[in-house]
C-alpha cells in the first residue's frame, strides 16, 4: 500500500504546520502555567510548593522538547 | 468593740477556662484531625500554612479543601485519555501515516492529557478553605488566571449550616457548610469538605472564644 505522503503532500504540510502551530501555542501556555503556579504558591503555602514548581517545569521542558522533535522529525 | 460582721476572704475569681485549648508546639500532633499530609482535605491546626492578607499573630486552625472523592469525575477521564493511545492503530489509519506523524500524535494526545491533569490537580489542591482564631478565609482558583479570596471576621459569623445530601456524601461524609455572615459577602460556602458536622463545631466554638475574648477585652 502507497505511503499517504506521496499521494497528497500538500495535506501533510498542512498537518505539519498546524501541529508545529498547536505545540508552539502550548509551549506558551505551558510558560504561562509556570507563571500562575507561582502566584499560586504565593498565595498560599502549605509546604507543598517545590513539588508543584518543579511539575510545572518538568511540564514546560517536555512540552518543548516535543515541539522541538516535532520540528525535527516532521 | 467586736466586729458585727467580718466578710470572708475573697478567693482569687479564676478567669473563665478557654473553650477551645489552643495547642501549643508538639501538642497539635496528637490532636484528632490533625495530619502532616500537605494534600489533606481536612487538617487540624495544620503544620505550616501562610496565606496572603494573613495577620503575622493569627493562628490556621482548619485547613480544608474538598474532599478526595471529588476529584473522580476528573481522575476517571483522565485514566481513558492515558489508555487512548493504545487504541490508536485500531481507530486511526495508523498504518498509513509518515512514521514521524507515528510518534508526534502520541506525543501530542499526552501533552493535552498532562495539561488537563495539572489544571484540575492545581484547581483542587489551591481551593482552600481556611479557619484561623480571627476569621473564616476561602481562597478560589477559578482557573489558571483567575483567583478570589474572600473572608469574613469570625465575629460576623451569622449562622452556620453543615449540609449533607445525597447517598455518596453520606457514606463518604463529606458535604457543604453554608456560612451566613454580616460582611460583606453575606454567604460563604465551604464547597463539598470533610467532616462537615466537625468544621461547623470549630466554627461554633471559635465563635464562643471570640465573644469571650471580647468580654475580656483580649480583642485584637
Amino acid at each position: 500500500m502507497q505511503d499517504f505522503g506521496s499521494i497528497a503532500p500538500s495535506i501533510f504540510i498542512l498537518i505539519k504546520i498546524a501541529v508545529w502551530i498547536f505545540l508552539f501555542t502550548y509551549v506558551l501556555f505551558s510558560g504561562v502555567v509556570i507563571k500562575q503556579v507561582r502566584v499560586m504558591t504565593q498565595t498560599l503555602e502549605v509546604g507543598f510548593e517545590k513539588p508543584i514548581k518543579l511539575i510545572a517545569l518538568v511540564h514546560f521542558i517536555v512540552s518543548l522538547t516535543v515541539f522541538i522533535l516535532a520540528l525535527i522529525i516532521l | 468593740m467586736p466586729d458585727v460582721f467580718v466578710s470572708k476572704e475573697k478567693t482569687k475569681s479564676s478567669k473563665p477556662k478557654s473553650i477551645i485549648t489552643k495547642p501549643k508546639g508538639p501538642e497539635r500532633h496528637n490532636l484528632p484531625g490533625h495530619t502532616h499530609n500537605p494534600l489533606a482535605a481536612f487538617c487540624y491546626y495544620p503544620d505550616y500554612v501562610k496565606f496572603v492578607s494573613e495577620d503575622p499573630e493569627e493562628k490556621v486552625v482548619l485547613l480544608l479543601r474538598r474532599h478526595p472523592i471529588t476529584n473522580v469525575k476528573w481522575i476517571l477521564p483522565a485514566f481513558l485519555m492515558v489508555l487512548a493511545p493504545s487504541f490508536f492503530p485500531v481507530i486511526l489509519p495508523y498504518d498509513l501515516l509518515p512514521a514521524g506523524f507515528r510518534i508526534i500524535f502520541p506525543l501530542v494526545w499526552y501533552l493535552i492529557t498532562s495539561a488537563f491533569i495539572l489544571e484540575e490537580f492545581l484547581s483542587w489542591f489551591f481551593h482552600v478553605n481556611i479557619v484561623t482564631d480571627e476569621r473564616i478565609v476561602e481562597v478560589d482558583f477559578f482557573n489558571l488566571v483567575s483567583r478570589e479570596i474572600t473572608d469574613a471576621n469570625i465575629d460576623q459569623i451569622q449562622d452556620v449550616t453543615p449540609r449533607v445530601v445525597g447517598a455518596v456524601r453520606t457514606f463518604f461524609n463529606f458535604g457543604d457548610v453554608v456560612i451566613q455572615t454580616a460582611a460583606a459577602v453575606p454567604l460563604i460556602n465551604f464547597e463539598a469538605v470533610p467532616n462537615p458536622d466537625k468544621v461547623a463545631r470549630i466554627l461554633r466554638e471559635s465563635r464562643i472564644e471570640e465573644e469571650q475574648e471580647k468580654l475580656e477585652g483580649r480583642v485584637r
